[in-house]
């Protein structure tokens, strides 16, 4: 009921325009740090190639991006791993 | 010595001209003496809106390029004393003209009137460059949509990094009952984004092309609530402190209802 | 020559072009340049003879010429005949509504309020010093 109240009434948080300041929001933040969804896959792909010769990792579950809280910007890495490798071996 | 003050906006169609025009007329009306300048060159509209077309001669590029002298290209309006017109060139393109061109051009225009208003055209290359450059200030226009709100927050980060300091912003055509139902960002949505200084809000208007088509401004419309906000704005230019308009329509029964039930 | 034939290739050539329109042939000499096409906002023509456009000259559009101008069609730009200083220059048009137009260091533009919308070709010249816009016909001179 007051769900349907608050939709009549446009306090919806799914009204449109809600949903494009959260685009803007986001658009933003990449377009401040100036990075390009390239330059965040090559950075990945070479995150992924030094890592590697420490550890095994989930390549395709690897997530980069770019997070922002108040007027920083983060970039947050979510790497699974899979298994160490032999710490006698040395990274090549 | 008078100010420069550059109008921009990244993207196109969000007002740039329509705003250089009023503001423009709006403080001559004051009595100031303006140089309105418009640097769009190729797409030059200036003329039109201001309803100046035919009596162009020269252009700022036969200015900067040194056939003429800048008096013999300045337009003077015959309906607001003190009002003067630089067109640009529509034969050529934004090359013709270069940044150290702009600053000399603006040097001198400085000596000559309280306000020089700069009308930018839409992009981040060359024209761009060559309407900041000369510029004391800057006013970034915007719309309440998505595109229009990111491309001023990257045109927002370019004049910073050109020591255009603290611009102001104006938000255009915006639309007070699509904002009441949560259908369009609101001011506060917009401010909250690109924290910047508000210099005004203009509401969306069918008068402002009423006007345009007859080559005048809507700032002289006394009864328009947009004549209203551009009034507004050019008081603020001049240093007053004048309230926001009240675009909302009083009262109203869901506004009522709504208080009554505690949402709002 | 009715504007259905006005061919819209890009290609401004001269005018000595064989199979020309057999009613152009006596505004044509060594010098004119002929314009197959409409004239659109900022381009520009500018040559030191004649010139002749089958086509409209849009708003924004603008011939500078050291002769005169003649627009099969209608003329809403900005011309200037006579450049060079030729004061017996003169402009021809189908419908002629320019922008503003001038005639060796004459500048004219058409009057403030709303005149009347003639559909009939008009010539702009020098008469006594000022630029009279007349009706044109096949034997004025």
């Amino acid at each position: 009921m007051l769900d349907f109240l608050s939709r009549v009434f446009g306090r919806d948080s799914s009204s449109s325009k809600n949903v494009a300041k959260e685009r803007l929001r986001l658009v933003l933040v990449h377009d401040r740090a100036n990075v390009s969804p390239e330059l965040l896959s090559s950075l990945k792909n070479d995150l992924i190639k030094v890592i590697s010769n420490y550890m095994e990792i989930d390549e395709k579950a690897l997530e980069v991006s770019l997070d922002s809280s108040e007027n920083q910007v983060a970039l947050v890495a979510n790497i699974p791993v899979k298994r160490m490798k032999r710490a006698n071996k040395s990274p090549a | 010595m008078g100010e420069v003050i550059v109008i921009t906006s990244g993207k196109g169609g969000v007002g740039k001209t329509t705003t250089t025009a009023n503001i423009g007329t709006g403080l001559a009306a004051t009595g100031k003496k303006v140089c309105l300048v418009d640097t769009d060159i190729g797409l030059r509209n200036l003329d039109v809106v201001l309803g100046l077309e035919n009596r162009i001669v020269y252009d700022i590029v036969d200015v900067t390029s040194g056939v003429c002298r800048i008096r013999q290209a300045l337009i003077k309006d015959k309906r607001f004393e003190g009002l003067h017109l630089l067109p640009a060139a529509q034969t050529k393109d934004k090359t013709a003209v270069n940044p150290e061109q702009m600053m000399v051009l603006c040097e001198e225009l400085k000596k000559e009137f309280d306000f020089v208003i700069i009308d930018c055209p839409a992009g981040i290359e060359q024209g761009f460059k060559n309407a900041i450059a000369g510029a004391d200030r800057a006013i970034v226009v915007t719309t309440p949509e998505v595109s229009a709100v990111r491309d001023a927050d990257r045109i927002i980060g370019l004049l910073e990094a050109a020591e255009l300091r603290d611009p102001k912003l104006i938000i255009n055509r915006l639309r007070p009952k699509m904002v009441k139902h949560g259908d369009m960002m609101s001011i506060d949505d917009m401010i909250e984004i690109l924290a910047i200084d508000l210099l005004g809000v203009v509401p969306e208007d069918d008068q402002v092309v009423v006007t345009t088509n007859k080559g005048e401004t809507v700032v002289r419309d006394e009864k328009s609530q947009s004549g209203q906000a551009y009034r507004n704005i050019t008081r603020r230019i001049l240093g007053e402190s004048v309230p926001l308009m009240n675009l909302e329509e009083p009262g109203g029964f869901i506004n009522t209802l709504r208080r009554m039930i505690g949402l709002k | 020559m009715t504007r259905e034939t006005v061919n819209n290739s890009s290609s401004t050539k001269p005018s000595v072009d064989s199979g020309f329109p057999i009613e152009l042939e006596g505004l044509v000499d060594d010098n004119t340049i002929l314009v197959q096409r409409t004239l659109r906002s900022g381009q520009s023509i500018c040559h030191d003879g004649n010139v002749v456009v089958m086509g409209d000259v849009n708003p924004g559009a603008e011939i500078v010429a050291a002769g005169n101008i003649i627009v099969m069609g209608a003329l809403r730009g900005v011309v200037h005949a006579g450049a060079q200083g030729d004061n017996d220059a003169l402009v021809l048009a189908f419908r002629l509504r320019p922008t503003q137009l001038r005639i060796a260091n004459h500048i004219t533009r058409p009057p403030e309020e709303e005149e009347s919308d003639p559909d009939y070709p008009e010539v702009a010249r020098i008469k006594n010093d000022v630029v009279t816009i007349e009706t044109f016909n096949a034997q004025m001179k």
